[in-house]
């Protein structure tokens, strides 16, 4: 029963998406822009350091 | 008798000035920090590693002094509306009232409610929960800018809103138009993508800081890589959103481009320089010292190779017959003031449009009224009227500069840095940390000449083309304006005495819990990359 309503939320959280992208990518494509480009920023930061992490554990040196 | 006072009208605009810069020097933190918070906090949720809790909670305590001050300095501007900018308020409020109102009730208690519970919910609320506030705290900030910036794009391209003879004021018809206008989108974007830049190189430079020193080595490192990335691509949009800003003006304000371009006559394209650097000469209204590339201006501007950018010269030409149609104008408003009759407002509405120029020429009619001027003296008033529709090209130009030069210097600073945070070379170039240290300011003075490249450009109008700005301010004396200068200078300064006090003590003093150096601080060689296990 909770998958299945986890299921439900998400395909809600994903039909309003949708609907946000079709109507503000069209009439304000700029702020469509901010909301894919903030995520994407915070998306490639995240990565940046999760991989600091991965070249740490492979290198002995210790230089940062 | 005149009504205008041109001495409490300078006294305002410098009043709102000052408030507002001095409101944005917290601003740009606040909108940029939630979302890097947001990024360390997303890391801790998704990995586990406490590091990145101690990043997201030391982070957030430096955000939590900025954003306690700069709150209370935002709220003063929002009344100076109704005491220094009556009339302005009276013409506009019913179009900037309605954005202004949503800030509050929506973005602003959204963010004031769960910032409350981003601070004290680390120990009461599960990871992802927590998580959640962390976003909508981010959310709640920006979309607070949103709605001022949807405000001010009404001022400088108002859409969405008729004027109405009957009530004499801008009446609000579309919510669309206001919200989806053109100005709004970008200028916000542009603005809050520099307040990601402005957090970027604060987190940056204090960490390059802690690096310097040798001090909390693994989580300055963590804080640079994720700034420095957070930064570079921050950057590239910020300029972006500036190229769509300036084609929105050569479309719209093209007064506010040429002042920018400080160029006096109309370009010859595709050879005209841009002007690198020059001496701007408003009363004389010519350039000293010139330094042009060329070849550059025509296809950043127009985005093509042929299109003409109109100069100032021509630009005050064409507006000769507008100032001579907006006389008629408020001379037709006045009179079906008195009458109501359909002639009255049929001839009023045959040139509506330019009314604001005929409010321009006040200052030069007899007795300040455009109505009394008699007929051969009306060409004397259109000439004297006609430079007036230009802003102050010195400060437009040279605002400007100063935000590009800024802007080209943190793309190379994050694009360097973000390459040797990468290649793990940081603590080798200590140059490039001490300059990083020491652009921690220079984004805020960047987003400082921004507003005053857009808000003198935006001169001489309070709402573009509608409604000039000495006929915006409340009729207050000199000595009240000059005693609520000084206070607000006192009072803002102490703001500003405060926040860098304790920036500068807790920044020094470094994360309270750092879970990969518990007995900090520690010498470069001695603190060498200690791995132990992190916790989860």
């Amino acid at each position: 029963m909770t998958k299945l309503l986890r299921l439900a939320g998400l395909a809600i959280v994903l039909v309003v998406s949708l609907l946000f992208a079709v109507f503000v990518g069209d009439q304000g494509p700029w702020y469509f822009a901010w909301v894919i480009g903030t995520v994407m920023i915070i998306l490639i930061s995240g990565a940046g350091a999760i991989m600091l992490d991965a070249q740490s554990g492979l290198s002995a040196d210790g230089e940062i | 008798m005149e009504f205008i006072n041109p001495d409490v009208v300078d006294l305002s605009r410098f009043q709102f000035a000052l408030t507002a810069l001095y409101h944005f020097m917290f601003v740009p933190l606040t909108l940029g920090l939630t979302f890097m918070l947001a990024a360390m906090e997303t890391v801790y949720v998704v990995t586990g590693r406490q590091i990145y809790k101690d990043m997201a909670q030391f982070w957030g305590k430096l955000f939590g002094i900025n954003f306690a001050i700069g709150v209370a300095t935002g709220i003063t501007m929002e009344f100076e509306f109704g005491t220094n900018w009556s009339m302005y308020s009276h013409f506009f409020g019913d179009m900037f009232g309605t954005p202004l109102a949503i800030e509050g009730l929506m973005a602003f208690f959204m963010e004031s409610t769960f910032v409350g519970l981003m601070f004290f919910g680390w120990d009461r609320l599960s990871k992802q929960a927590h998580l959640a506030i962390t976003y909508l705290v981010a959310l709640g900030s920006n979309l607070s800018a949103l709605w001022i910036l949807i405000a001010n794009a009404g001022m400088n391209m108002p859409e969405g809103a008729h004027f109405d003879p009957e009530t004499m004021r801008m009446q609000f018809e579309s919510f669309v138009n206001l919200v989806f206008n053109p100005d709004a989108q970008a200028k916000f974007v542009h603005t809050s993508v520099a307040g990601y830049v402005s957090a970027a190189m604060f987190v940056m430079g204090i960490s390059a800081f802690y690096l310097l020193r040798g001090q909390h080595r693994q989580f300055a490192a963590r804080s640079f890589r994720m700034a420095a990335l957070f930064g570079i691509i921050s950057t590239v949009a910020v300029i972006t959103l500036g190229d769509v800003l300036g084609r929105l003006d050569y479309e719209k304000q093209p007064t506010k481009i040429a002042a920018i371009e400080g160029l006096w006559h109309t370009s010859n394209p595709p050879f005209e320089p841009w002007i690198v650097a020059a001496l701007p000469d408003d009363a004389r209204q010519e350039n000293h010292y010139e330094i042009g590339v060329p070849l550059v201006l025509t296809p950043l501007i127009t985005h093509t190779f042929d299109q003409p950018i109109t100069g100032m010269h021509e630009l005050e030409e064409a507006a000769g017959p507008r100032i001579r149609s907006g006389i008629d104008a408020v001379a037709a408003l006045r009179r079906y003031g008195v009458t109501h009759s359909s002639t009255d407002l049929a001839q009023f509405t045959a040139h509506e449009q330019d009314m604001g120029y005929g409010l321009l020429a006040t200052r030069h009619a007899p007795g300040q009224d455009v109505t009394a001027i008699p007929a051969d003296q009306i060409d004397d008033v259109v000439r004297a009227t006609q430079p007036d529709i230009l802003p102050n090209v010195f400060v437009t130009f040279w605002s400007f500069r100063l935000m590009v030069f800024l802007s080209l210097w943190f793309f190379a600073l994050f694009a360097i840095s973000a390459y040797l945070s990468l290649k793990r070379r940081l603590e080798r170039s200590r140059l490039l940390l001490k300059l990083c240290m020491w652009s921690i300011p220079l984004p805020i003075l960047a987003t400082e000449f921004g507003w005053i490249t857009a808000e003198a450009g935006r001169q001489p109008w309070t709402v573009f083309g509608w409604l000039p700005t000495f006929l915006s301010a409340s009729s207050h004396g000199v000595s009240y304006m000059v005693f609520s200068l000084i206070g607000f200078v006192l009072l803002y300064s102490v703001f500003i005495a405060a926040e860098l006090y304790l920036m500068f003590k807790f920044a020094r003093l470094g994360p309270e819990h750092d879970s990969m150096e518990p007995h900090a601080p520690a010498t470069p060689q001695a603190s060498a990359f200690d791995m132990r296990p992190m916790a989860s």
